[in-house]
C-alpha cells in the first residue's frame, strides 16, 4: 500500500543503530524485543512513549521503526539477530 | 453497491469502509462546493447498546486534484476521539438526550478537523461534536434538532457536519447479485421470470458521513472564483479515503504507532465494485489515483459489457460485438470529458489516468434537476461530480451497455436496451433535505420495522 503525498517518510538514515538502540530500549516495558537491548543504553531523554520495531528481514537485517507517525527504516543485521534471538 | 462491502479486506473492516462520495455545487449557496463522504455500510437503526460510531483509529479524508496530476493539492482530515461520561452502565444513554452536551449521554464523539493545502497542516476546528446516532422517541426525542446542532460553522465560510444520516444511495442489491438480474427487465433474463417493481435493499439503512461545505475559491488552483465552464481551472478532481496506522499492538490498552496506510477509498461510485476485479479490489484500495493507469485494463474491457449479452440473450448484439477497448468509459472515468463531446461541457484534467470524481465548479445548479443527469441534459448532475439523488446505477449501466460509445465512435450504433436500463429504482426510494448536509435524518431503531421473512 502507498502513502499520501502530503506524508513524507523519513530518510532512511535518519536513526542510526545506537539511536534506534535508545529508543527501543525506552520502550522495554511493553516491547518484547527491547528485553534483549541493554539497559544501560536508555536514556531519559528517549521519552515514555511505546514504539514498535518489526524485523520485516531477518536475514538481511531490515528493521522497521514506528513511533508516532513515523517510520523509519535501518539496516543492522547484528541488531536484527540479536532481536530474532529474543524472539525464540 | 456503490462502494459499501466492495473488496475482501474492507468489507471486513466497517468502520473503515468508504461507501459513496458526493461533491456538487450547494444549490442553495452556489458560490460553495459541498463534499459529502459517507463510511460504515448498512447501519441497521437498532444497533445497539454499542451504536455505530466512526473510528477512533481511523483517518478519515477528503481529497481535492486541482491540476490533473492524481495527486491531492488539497485535503480535509477528520480525526475522531470518543469520550464515555460513565463507564459503570451498559447503557448509551440514561435517559433523553435533548442536547449534543446532555449528561444523559454517555458516549460521546469530537472531532478534529485538518487542512492540508501542498502539504501545510492547519487545524481549522478541534473538538467539534457528532450528534448520537438516533435511537427512538424515548431517547432522541427531537433529534432534527440535535444534527442541526451538529452542524459547526466555521471561519472563511465553511460548514461541516460528521455524524450518521440516512443512506442515499438507491439500489436493488438483492436482484442485482442474484447474476445481474434488473427486474424491469427480468423477462428478458437468462433466468426468466415476469417483470416487476425494483426494491430499494438499502431503504431505511444508516451510514456515518463527514460532509464539508466550503467557498469554491478554497479548492481552485489559483484561488480564482470559477466562472467560465470552458476554464481547466474550473475543475477539482475530488476522492475521499479511511487510514489506519500501519502497526498496530492489541491487549495491555493497545497501541498504533506509523505512518498512515490507506485502507478504503473513492472516487466514481460503483468502480471497486463492478470495474475492478477480485484479485485486484484490495490493492486498488491502498492505491493512489495518480497510479491508476495500472487497472487500465479493466475500464477497457469491462467484465460487465462481456456479461449483458449473455445473462440477456438476444437484447445486445451490438454491444456483444462491440471488442474495441473502451475509450468512452476511459474517458467518463479516468481522465474526465474534454470539450467538444457535450456541448457547453467538459470536466477534463488532463491525461493522467485517475479514479477522481470530476466536477466542473462553474456549471451552476439545476433549477429542473434530472436524477439521471448530464446523459438527460442537466450538466450540473453525474457525472459531473455528484449529487445525493443522481441515478449514477443507471446512468453506468447505461454507458457499460454501450449507450455512450458513440461519443468516440459515431458509428457505432446502440443497442435499444442500453439507453433504457434501470434497476428500476429512482430518488423517491429515499428521503434527502434541501440543505446541508443534504442526506436525510436516520430512522430510529424504534422505527425500524423487520425484513420479510
Amino acid at each position: 500500500m502507498r502513502q499520501n503525498r502530503y506524508e513524507e517518510e523519513p530518510a532512511v538514515s535518519e536513526l542510526t543503530r545506537r539511536g534506534f538502540v535508545k529508543s527501543s530500549a525506552a520502550a522495554a516495558a511493553g516491547m518484547t524485543v527491547a528485553g534483549a537491548l541493554r539497559a544501560e543504553e536508555a536514556s531519559a531523554e528517549a521519552g515514555q512513549e511505546p514504539l514498535v520495531a518489526y524485523v520485516s528481514d531477518p536475514g538481511k537485517g531490515e528493521i522497521s521503526v514506528m513511533r508516532g507517525d513515523r517510520e523509519v527504516r535501518v539496516r543492522d543485521k547484528k541488531l536484527a539477530a540479536r532481536i530474532y534471538d529474543a524472539g525464540r | 453497491m456503490s462502494s459499501h462491502r466492495e473488496a475482501p479486506a474492507i468489507s471486513k473492516d466497517p468502520v473503515a469502509d468508504n461507501t459513496d462520495l458526493y461533491a456538487f455545487v450547494s444549490p442553495e449557496d452556489p458560490d460553495t462546493v459541498t463534499i459529502i463522504s459517507n463510511f460504515l455500510p448498512l447501519e441497521a437503526p437498532f444497533g445497539g447498546p454499542n451504536f455505530f460510531e466512526f473510528g477512533d483509529d481511523v483517518r478519515y479524508e477528503i481529497h481535492i486534484d486541482n491540476d490533473g496530476d492524481g495527486r491531492p493539492e488539497i485535503s480535509y482530515l477528520f480525526e475522531f476521539t470518543t469520550e464515555v461520561r460513565n463507564p459503570n452502565t451498559f447503557l448509551y444513554n440514561v435517559g433523553p438526550i435533548d442536547s449534543l452536551d446532555s449528561p444523559n449521554w454517555n458516549r460521546r464523539q469530537f472531532y478534529k478537523l485538518t487542512r492540508v493545502d501542498k502539504g501545510r497542516h492547519r487545524v481549522l476546528a478541534s473538538h467539534l461534536a457528532c450528534p448520537p446516532c438516533n435511537i427512538g422517541p424515548g431517547s432522541t426525542p427531537h433529534y432534527r434538532e440535535l444534527a442541526k446542532a451538529a452542524v459547526h460553522h466555521l471561519a472563511g465560510g465553511t460548514r461541516v457536519f460528521a455524524g450518521q444520516r440516512l443512506e442515499g444511495f438507491y439500489i436493488d442489491l438483492g436482484a442485482i447479485f442474484d447474476l445481474g438480474d434488473l427486474r424491469p427487465f427480468q423477462n428478458l433474463h437468462i433466468a426468466a421470470m415476469a417483470a416487476s417493481p425494483g426494491v430499494n435493499d438499502s431503504n431505511g439503512f444508516g451510514v456515518h458521513s463527514i460532509a464539508i461545505k466550503v467557498p469554491k475559491r478554497a479548492l481552485t488552483r489559483d484561488g480564482s472564483r470559477p466562472r467560465n465552464p470552458a476554464d481547466p481551472r474550473s475543475v477539482i478532481g475530488v476522492w475521499s479515503a479511511a487510514s489506519r496506522r500501519r502497526a498496530t499492538i492489541r491487549g495491555s490498552g493497545g497501541h498504533q504507532a506509523g505512518p498512515w496506510v490507506q485502507v478504503s477509498r473513492l472516487g466514481m461510485p460503483l468502480i471497486n465494485e463492478v470495474i475492478i476485479p477480485l484479485g485486484a479490489k484490495d490493492d486498488w484500495n491502498g492505491a493512489s489515483p495518480a497510479d491508476d493507469s495500472q487497472f487500465l485494463g479493466y475500464y477497457r474491457h469491462p467484465e460487465l459489457a462481456g456479461l449483458l449479452p449473455v445473462l440477456y440473450p438476444g437484447v445486445f448484439p451490438n454491444l456483444a460485438k462491440l471488442t474495441a477497448a473502451r475509450a468512452d468509459l476511459v474517458a467518463i472515468l479516468l481522465t474526465g470529458i474534454p470539450s467538444g463531446i457535450v456541448p457547453g461541457f467538459q470536466n477534463f484534467t488532463g491525461s493522467t489516468l485517475s479514479d477522481q470524481l470530476r466536477l466542473n465548479m462553474a456549471i451552476p445548479p439545476s433549477a429542473h434537476p434530472k436524477p439521471i443527469g448530464l446523459i438527460g441534459g442537466d450538466a450540473a448532475g453525474f457525472p459531473n461530480g455528484r449529487r445525493v439523488f443522481d441515478d449514477v446505477t443507471s446512468v453506468e449501466l447505461r454507458a457499460i451497455a454501450g449507450a455512450t460509445y458513440p461519443l468516440v465512435n459515431s458509428s457505432y450504433t446502440p443497442d435499444a436496451a442500453a439507453s433504457l436500463l434501470t434497476d428500476g429504482l429512482g430518488p423517491n426510494s429515499t428521503r434527502y433535505l434541501r440543505h446541508f448536509p443534504y442526506l436525510g435524518d436516520p430512522i430510529s431503531g424504534y422505527q425500524t420495522k423487520p425484513l420479510a421473512a
